[in-house]
């Protein structure tokens, strides 16, 4: 692997990483609201 | 400065009560250090049967097999508070939590020191090195690794005494944080062996103290808030 | 509302600076391209100290005020630390693969200490997640939290030291940036990134936080229930 892999590797999986983590708390903020208006 | 001295009188009660509960059920001590010695059998395995590379390994097995008995050690001291409830009517009792930590690390301490001086000698004898011929600085190692070991563990086995997964909770929790006190008993003990060649022996002995005395003031600290659930 | 407009700057920021760090500044004369990993990398660490250190005083003012929202604090920085934590590590591995040849380097004071503080922080969670009753967990948590944070000086001395000791010739390591004599292009890029990162970190901090608090809300409806059915 080249140079530019590992530097995409990194790239790829911190701010991939982060862009994930956030998507899964804004599902897990939307699953417990849901809990909240259900009966 | 009284209540202090009480204190230590309760501490030392402890580690009495804990040792002599010990020494009854001896089985129990003996399978620890028959664990310990099982576990330096099986290094002989993986790592031999080269002599040279063994005897050079030799002090990063001894404590890890130090290590991994020393969790059996610290579980079976707080199990005895469980089996009857014990932990919970002490923590009733007006005295300083701290003794209680103090105590419980007492005892541990003393099964510590035990396994670490018998798992010396078995590694003096299978990886033949010479303890013989560095034994103060030796004995000082195994001192204070002893004592970190009981501190932590100590610490980590009342933390995991209820909880569920207990076998796999307390390894995963206390050696990480050992992993300083690991690192400079290995090089303390291997520079012990070697005569201290490079003069670091001291540097590295003194890394352990500063992790004992940070841990022991870390656990007297925190360990009573887990007697107040 | 505030918080997503902190989000919004947050991302562009991100992209802004992840932009800046491939593209704009130059590569470096010795490391070549590789050393572009390095400004994720030195944030992300930066960022997994600071969420745990979050995590202890969450847990020290829970011990003192017993008020369960420091708990909820200190959670969201062990979850976010354990993230950032686990990023500076992969980042040292990417990078160390094509700088020193290997992906691991154990002389390697930060590479070392940061592993050892996501067993650490992993331990936490896992603690945390075994516990039901919410103040036990809190104060198993914070205890567990407060030792972890002693330990990580202790262990950053300790391989320290081993390096020296050991008398080998000096790697190079990852945050050579923050060497004085670094160019300031070098320098401007990593403080951005660091900026960009620490945006994002407090967004995704105040987000879990809530999340937080949420659940332990929806646990004490479900712990009410349980006991009005029990009647």
């Amino acid at each position: 692997m080249t140079d530019a892999g590992f530097v995409i590797a990194a790239y790829g999986v911190i701010v991939g990483g982060l862009a994930l983590y956030t998507l899964n708390l804004w599902r897990r903020l939307r699953a417990v609201g849901r809990d909240d208006r259900a009966p | 400065m009284s209540a202090l001295r009480a204190e230590a009188r309760v501490a030392l009660a402890i580690a009495r009560k804990d040792a002599l509960a010990e020494l009854r059920g001896r089985h129990a001590t003996v399978s620890t250090l028959f664990f310990a010695a099982v576990v330096l059998l099986l290094f002989g395995f993986a790592l031999g049967p080269d002599a040279a590379r063994l005897a050079a390994a030799a002090p990063g097995l001894l404590w890890l097999a130090v290590m991994f008995a020393g969790i059996l050690a610290v579980n079976r001291l707080h199990l005895l508070e469980t089996d009857d409830g014990a932990l919970e009517q002490l923590a009733l009792y007006p005295v300083a939590r701290r003794a209680i930590y103090a105590g419980k690390a007492l005892a541990g301490f003393g099964a510590m020191l035990l396994l670490g001086l018998l798992v010396l000698g078995a590694v003096g004898v299978l990886f033949a090195v010479d303890i013989a011929a560095a034994w103060p600085p030796l004995l000082a190692t195994v001192i204070l690794g002893a004592l970190g070991v009981a501190a932590v563990g100590t610490f980590y086995a009342g933390v995991t005494v209820r909880l569920r997964a207990r076998e796999v909770m307390l390894p995963l929790l206390m050696l990480p944080v050992l992993a300083p006190l690991l690192l400079g008993a290995v090089k303390a003990t291997s520079a012990a062996l070697a005569g201290d060649p490079f003069g670091e022996l001291a540097a590295w002995l003194q890394l352990m103290v500063a992790f004992d005395v940070v841990m022991i003031v870390a656990g007297l600290a925190t360990y009573g808030f887990l007697l107040d659930d | 509302m505030k918080t997503r407009v902190l989000g919004a700057t947050a991302l562009l920021a991100v992209a802004a600076a992840t932009f800046v760090a491939l593209a704009v500044v130059p590569a470096d004369l010795n490391q070549g391209d590789a050393q572009r990993i390095m400004y994720p990398h030195v944030a992300s660490a930066w960022l997994a100290y600071l969420s745990f250190g979050v995590t202890a005083l969450g847990g020290i003012a829970w011990l003192w005020k017993r008020d369960l929202r420091y708990d909820a604090v200190a959670l969201a920085g062990a979850e976010i630390g354990v993230m950032f934590t686990a990023f500076a590590i992969w980042g040292g591995m990417m990078w160390g693969r094509p700088v020193w040849g290997v992906f691991w380097q154990w002389e390697d004071p930060r590479l070392t200490t940061t592993a050892l503080l996501l067993a650490l922080y992993v331990g936490y969670l896992l603690l945390r997640r075994l516990t039901d009753d919410p103040e036990r967990r809190a104060t198993r948590a914070a205890i567990v939290g407060v030792v972890a944070a002693v330990d990580i000086p202790i262990v950053h001395f300790s391989v320290e030291w081993w390096r020296g000791l050991h008398q080998t010739a000096t790697i190079a390591s990852p945050d050579r940036v923050l060497d004085p004599a670094a160019p300031m292009a070098f320098v401007g890029t990593l403080l951005g990134m660091l900026g960009a990162f620490t945006l994002a970190w407090a967004y995704l901090m105040i987000r879990r936080y809530q999340l937080a608090r949420a659940e332990l809300a929806r646990e004490e409806r479900a712990r009410v229930e349980l006991l009005a059915a029990a009647r």
